[in-house]
């Protein structure tokens, strides 16, 4: 899949960009963090498929299997930027 | 949180940072969902999500995922997914909740079944933090024999729909719509899509940070627009209707992760230091133990 980056939107106040939507930014668009997609982008496996498995170490430490540790309760599962930034 | 608890749906967070600054955060946030820590980002990769537009000697921003959410059955087989090119809007945890638990937008039964078209809208929540997309929810309640068009329809009829007023300051997102029905017109024999029976419009909507006009120190905000719909049956079509609304909502913050210390903010995680950390891992410029 071709992804095209984003690169729409120009300076906002002060030292700050603002991307397409409006929203302020530290960098140009298409800069940094702000590398975002324009068009189609990979969205991970299907609906209708079991999630791949997830094994992470939680925020106390503890190594966490995400499909045992629901035991058997529906679930989200988020993936974010950061929780530091 | 609560809700989630109480529904029986756990809830987890998967980022690239360290545990330790996931234990900061959840200390400064009480924060009581799984967070969950990929450092190196392989579980991200091998969802086949890792944000590929940032090269890798990038610090720190190589191994970041494009966000978004999945949420699962008891099955663990995913029933839903929610990915947004830009990253800083995501759907509002209702909406994810909503969606694990598979719940159809109920609509209470009338007592006097309509005959005419009757059209409720509300706004789901009620505020509209940055950066979190809330519905504005309309309900048709389409009287038997009747229905209501779905985009897009030919000139001269007016398909149900919700708009807002022009305001640069909120956005608004592909509708989230029930299915619909095929209906032959007897005269130019084109089929259209129609909508029967109860029907569940959403809009997505958000803030446009900067651009949004706020009122009272800046604490709320107005979404206004209206509903447009037109009913017919098997002889004739009524004339279109249109009903505005117009909903004043907070439009708070979310809760962000603080680099602090600033004017008024209070460095509550450390995030700053984990910050470098992130840089000097991935540049490879780690300083030892007793420096840090």
């Amino acid at each position: 899949m071709e992804i095209e980056l984003d690169t729409r939107g120009g300076p906002s106040n002060g030292p700050y960009f603002e991307d397409a939507e409006g929203f302020n930014m530290p960098e140009p668009p298409g800069n940094g963090s702000r590398r975002i997609p324009l068009g189609d982008f990979p969205t991970g496996p299907e609906v209708g498929s079991r999630l791949p498995d997830i094994v992470a170490t939680d925020q106390t430490g503890r190594l966490v299997d995400v499909h045992a540790d629901r035991a058997g309760q529906p679930a989200v599962v988020v993936f974010y930027r950061s929780a530091v930034w | 949180m609560d809700a989630y608890r109480t529904a029986g749906v756990r809830l987890y967070a998967l980022s690239y940072d360290e545990p330790d600054a996931l234990a900061d955060y959840a200390e400064a946030h009480d924060t009581t969902f799984t967070m969950l820590s990929d450092p190196d980002s392989e579980v991200i990769g091998s969802f086949g999500i890792l944000n590929t537009l940032i090269p890798p000697d990038d610090h720190p921003w190589y191994g970041l995922p494009f966000p978004g959410s999945y949420v699962i059955n008891a099955d663990g087989i995913i029933v839903a997914k929610f990915f947004e090119h830009n990253f800083a809007i995501r759907p509002g945890p209702e909406q994810l909740l909503a969606a694990a638990l598979g719940t159809e937008f109920d609509v209470p039964e009338l007592e006097q079944p309509p005959e005419r078209v009757s059209v409720e809208v509300t706004i789901e929540g009620d505020s509209l933090p940055m950066g979190v997309t809330r519905h504005i929810v309309a309900t048709f309640r389409v009287p038997e024999g009747q229905h209501v068009y779905s985009e897009p329809v030919p000139e001269g009829l007016v398909a149900a729909a919700i708009e807002l007023d022009g305001n640069a300051g909120i956005l608004s997102y592909e509708p989230v719509v029930p299915t619909t029905s095929p209906l032959t017109l007897s005269g130019s024999g084109d089929t259209l899509a129609v909508y029967e029976g109860d029907v569940v419009l959403r809009l997505p909507v958000a803030q446009n940070a900067r651009n949004m006009q706020k009122d009272d120190n800046g604490r709320f905000v107005t979404i206004s627009g209206r509903v447009r719909w037109q009913a017919c049956d098997d002889a004739e079509c009524f004339l279109p209707q249109s009903m505005p609304f117009s909903f004043r909502v907070e439009a708070g913050f979310p809760v962000l992760g603080d680099m602090g210390p600033g004017v008024g903010r209070v460095p509550a995680m450390n995030g700053a230091r984990h910050f470098q950390r992130l840089i000097d891992r991935r540049a490879g410029t780690e300083p030892s133990a007793e420096d840090q």
